[in-house]
């Protein structure tokens, strides 16, 4: 977590992000049933599945915000812990209080300011990194405005740039389209290409099937566990699809009350 | 404030020292209860103030020392259970969140009016002092008291200054905090901490049943001025600093009036006045400007896409 | 003991006073706890202190009607207060709530102390409430000496029971959810209006008996402690009741023992019941839960060890030495799963139907997972030993219909076909 500027050594052979058997249960009650992928190269990776599926829950996994029930999830063949400073999160919209008395600017600096040590407040580089990250997602004319004034859209790009105030190698977003008009989805879309063409993992959960087929590389479908992943031609099926979205496999639900309850199903 | 001024220049001594500490007081707790009202920790502070109670005579119990920093410390103690009592109930058992608080809140003062009660029926020394607990009751103070109390609220705002960044970032998304590799948790506990401390601080000042006053009232009308965090810092710790000194000068003129009502008073004057007069945000404010507000919007919102401003709430 | 015998017609009629306020307050407090309003409660409680204030300074009976109306129009100021805070303000709404019941607090504390003798309340009561002294101040009915406070205590009992049995099906149905039943019908508003009237009159007679604060845990803690005892609303009422009786008598009966303040011990009698309450509550109670999962984690240990007998048989083993998990073995042969024969453990016929249903339930998941989920073959192993437990029979029979005609697992084992 304390800053260093260095690239970690670990690029080698290992995939940039890898799932392995990931279980996770809210309470006792699996949610998220052995998810097992691995993600080789930088890429435009979607995750796509109906309400409910557990695709933020596979997000949150993996940052350790909530629990594993079992598997492991691992950052170039490390654990999150030594790799943190390379990765930067963009959680959901509704997840943050917009009367909160910040500015864009304000917000942008926390993920400049959130790779420096203790009580560091940053300086002349920290406030320069958020203006161009500001810049580069087109909000810099609004650097001075109170968050809660703003559309979805400059919201979502309010939280790309401190995610991209990061510097980071891997950007993990939980629905970063969601209640965004379809002109800033195209905006948002071509600066997560863009991380792509740099080298950098971006992964993101979405809901559109169709603009995920037109945007990501590839594709991993959920619906509490892992229906199909890999490149985005050979996954969006419509047996994967229909695997994915025809109506919840009841088994899952039972067998989860039932591991609840600690008992067996009837 | 003028006639405040005055006043306090024919004061004695001993309390021009008692109304510095308890300004600080006031002014710590302004400061510190910001981050809780962001947080929504508010009514947490609440349970814990009406628990300091229970410490606070156990400290007297225990030590026989009628020492305030020794009632205090117990205080702060039972303050702390009560929050670790509050989170295992949220955690361990279905009892809703709010019906957690009134019951944490009203059974520990409970048990702090038995131990009391019990106490003052058996004469032990000291235990009809610590009825001026209850409503607050700085005459009583000595300017060492003040200077503890002062002293605490110090160290309390520059934990405050020098961890601004870290309580900020977990203040507003403490999962991008988390993930980001910082101990949000353990940040959050020690927020809560800080603010445990300052209701316990608070106590000699407004007493149990009202030092949240000290803690919410500040930063609401803070919130009324500014958009911004530190200035929004800056006015609740003045607000606190001028309730909590009005509190201590009219109570140290009329000495039966316990201070608590009058800190509280006149924060809420402030309150009122903020949330008619406060520029942008100020009710009257808001219905002069309304037409030409409306023009101005459409001008800078993106094209197509207006945003509701003001306070206008989702319902 | 002795000190019971004691009790004389004064200590009788402050019981009762505080048996029946406790009653009006559960009976309330219930749809308040259900309805997520238990601090609003709170912020009534501490308002109607003012209220009552200003209607004896504009010449109220202490304990008569006026004072009712004056504590109940304050307590719709606070209702107001509050929302104002909340949307005109946009104040955060737990700041709301806790800004509006300190200001009137206040305000009633200092109308009390500036107000001095023409108002009989001193502020350390306001605080705890004055029980002890209820048997004194009586009015005279019939003959009868009946203390006032519990007169005017029995008649909201009254007012209360009858508000809430009439309005029974629409209280439970707002309390459920509130917009369904607006949009059944239901006169939401003057439903939630009647709650706050009829709390701010549980309040007021509680205010008497232990003041303002403590008559908090009377509104929410025998609510609070009944609901994770039973689960219909209306058992819950009658619960909360007998949870605050109970408290009221336990509480005073126990202050007068200890000589303290009956208020006080009377809010700690019902903290003790809600702790019992979390602790034995049938379902999600903390000793239920652990029993539950120290039974849980037994079965999984000896189902573990009955499958490892089946399957030393398949590869070939017919015995099995009684090594690890002496005691797992022990209960093993006591329940006729497996029996000696020559100084080693083998399954029992019943054994081995048993063993066999965890074996199937086990390949049974495997296959499944090997077909709805992109998992390696040797990744399949781990959840199935952990969802074996889990599976019923109705839940294998719809697995292996789905499967069709698998006979053999992932692994190339045959799946144990059910047996009756």
């Amino acid at each position: 977590m304390t800053g260093n500027n260095s690239a970690p050594e670990v690029h080698a052979d290992n995939p940039m992000l890898e799932w392995h058997d990931l279980t996770v249960a809210y309470g006792r009650r699996p949610v998220l049933w052995n998810v097992d992928f691995e993600i080789q190269d930088p890429c435009l990776f979607g995750i796509i599945g109906p309400n409910g599926a557990g695709k933020s829950t596979l997000l949150k996994a993996s940052l350790d915000l909530v629990q594993r029930a079992g598997g492991t999830v691992r950052f170039w063949g490390q654990r999150l812990a030594e790799v943190r400073s390379k990765i930067a999160y963009v959680p959901q919209r509704e997840t943050v209080d917009w009367d909160f008395p910040v500015s864009v600017m304000d917000v942008v600096r926390m993920g400049a300011t959130s790779r420096l040590g203790w009580f560091r407040r940053g300086g002349k580089r920290e406030r320069e990194l958020a203006l161009a990250s500001l810049d580069h997602v087109g909000l810099a004319d609004f650097a001075k405005r109170q968050i809660g004034k703003l559309s979805g859209g400059q919201q979502q790009r309010v939280f790309l740039a401190r995610a991209l105030a990061r510097e980071a190698e891997i950007y993990l977003l939980d629905e970063p389209m969601a209640g965004v008009d379809a002109g800033s989805q195209e905006q948002i879309f071509s600066i997560l290409a863009e991380l792509r063409d740099q080298g950098k993992l971006v992964v993101a959960v979405h809901h559109d099937i169709r603009t995920a087929a037109q945007w990501f590389d590839a594709i991993a479908l959920v619906d509490m566990r892992l229906v199909a992943a890999g490149p985005t031609a050979e996954v969006l099926t419509p047996e994967n699809l229909t695997m994915t979205y025809s109506g919840r496999l009841g088994i899952l639900d039972e067998i989860g009350e039932a591991v609840e309850r600690r008992g067996r199903t009837s | 404030m003028i006639h405040l001024a005055f006043v306090m220049a024919f004061l004695p001594y001993n309390t021009l020292v008692v109304a510095s500490g308890v300004a600080a007081v006031g002014c710590a707790a302004g400061v510190i209860g910001t981050f809780g009202v962001l947080r929504k920790r508010a009514l947490v502070g609440d349970a814990a103030a009406h628990a300091t109670l229970v410490g606070v005579a156990l400290a007297l119990l225990v030590t026989g020392q009628r020492n305030l920093a020794v009632l205090l410390v117990g205080g702060l103690v039972s303050a702390m259970v009560a929050i670790v009592l509050l989170v295992l109930i949220r955690k361990f058992t279905r009892t809703r969140d709010d019906a957690a608080t009134a019951i944490v809140l009203s059974v520990s003062f409970g048990l702090g009016i038995t131990l009391i009660s019990g106490m003052v029926s058996r004469g032990i020394p000291g235990s009809g002092g610590l009825e001026r607990f209850l409503l607050g009751h700085t005459a009583s103070l000595t300017a060492n008291d003040a200077l503890l109390l002062g002293t605490v609220s110090v160290v309390g705002v520059l934990c405050i200054v020098v961890g601004l960044k870290e309580a900020t970032m977990v203040a507003f998304d403490p999962d991008f905090a988390a993930a980001s590799g910082w101990p949000a948790a353990t940040l959050d506990l020690v927020l809560i901490a800080l603010i445990a401390v300052m209701v316990v601080v608070g106590l000699p000042a407004a007493g149990a049943v009202l030092v949240t006053a000290l803690v919410v009232i500040p930063p609401a009308v803070a919130r009324q001025w500014t958009e911004r965090l530190i200035p929004m810092l800056v006015i609740a710790g003045l607000v606190g600093f001028l309730s909590a000194l009005s509190g201590v000068v009219i109570s140290s003129l009329a000495v039966q009036v316990p201070t608590g009502p009058v800190v509280v008073l006149v924060a809420t004057a402030f309150l009122v006045l903020s949330i008619f007069g406060a520029p942008c945000r100020g009710i009257l404010w808001r219905t002069r400007a309304v037409s030409s507000l409306s023009s101005e919007f459409l001008t800078k919102t993106e094209v197509g896409v207006a945003t509701p401003t003001g306070t206008e709430r989702r319902p | 003991m002795s000190w019971l015998d004691s009790i004389g017609p004064l200590h009788g009629w402050a019981i009762a006073t505080a048996v029946v306020v406790s009653a009006c307050c559960a009976i309330v407090g219930t749809p308040l706890v259900v309805r997520r309003m238990s601090l609003l409660g709170d912020a009534i409680s501490h308002a109607v202190l003012p209220g009552l204030v200003v209607a004896v300074l504009l010449g109220a009976q202490p304990g008569g009607i006026g004072v009712l109306v004056g504590a109940t129009a304050a307590a719709m100021v606070t209702v107001w207060f509050t929302r104002f805070l909340y949307r005109q303000a946009g104040l955060w709404e737990d700041a709301s709530v806790g800004v509006s019941f300190t200001t009137l607090f206040a305000a009633g504390v200092l109308l009390v102390t500036i107000s001095g003798s023409r108002v009989d309340l001193d502020p350390g009561c306001v605080l705890y409430g004055i029980l002890e002294l209820v048997p004194f101040d009586t009015v005279d009915l019939y003959g009868w000496d009946i203390p006032r406070a519990f007169l005017s205590a029995s008649f909201v009992l009254l007012l209360v029971s009858c508000g809430m049995w009439c309005t029974w099906r629409w209280q439970l149905f707002t309390a459920f959810d509130c917009d369904a039943a607006k949009a059944a019908g239901v006169p939401t508003v003057a439903v939630t209006v009647g709650l706050l009237v009829g709390v701010s009159l549980a309040t007021v007679a509680g205010f008497v008996a232990v003041g303002a604060i403590l008559v908090v845990a009377m509104l929410v803690v025998p609510a609070a402690a009944a609901e994770r005892l039973v689960h219909r609303l209306h058992h819950a009422v009658w619960l909360a009741v007998m949870i605050a009786v109970v408290g009221a008598i336990g509480g005073y009966l126990l202050a007068w023992r200890f000589g303290t303040s009956a208020a006080g011990m009377m809010a700690v009698v019902l903290g003790v019941e809600y702790v019992i309450a979390i602790l034995v509550a049938p379902d999600d109670g903390v000793v239920a839960r652990l029993v539950s999962k120290l039974v849980y984690l037994w079965r999984v240990q000896c189902e573990d060890r009955l499958a490892s007998f089946w399957r030393a048989e398949e590869s070939g083993y017919a015995r099995h030495e009684s090594t690890v998990g002496g005691l797992v073995d022990r209960w093993l042969r006591v329940n006729g799963q497996v029996q000696k024969q020559e100084n080693a453990l083998v399954l029992t016929p019943q054994g081995r139907v048993n063993a066999e249903v965890i074996v199937r339930s086990h390949r049974l998941w495997e296959t499944w997972l090997g077909r709805h989920v992109d998992l390696p073959v040797d990744h399949l192993h781990p959840p199935a030993e952990w969802i074996e437990h889990h599976l019923g029979e109705q839940v294998r029979k719809r697995i292996e219909n789905e499967l069709g005609n698998e006979d053999v697992d992932p692994h190339g084992s045959v799946i144990p076909r059910e047996k009756r």
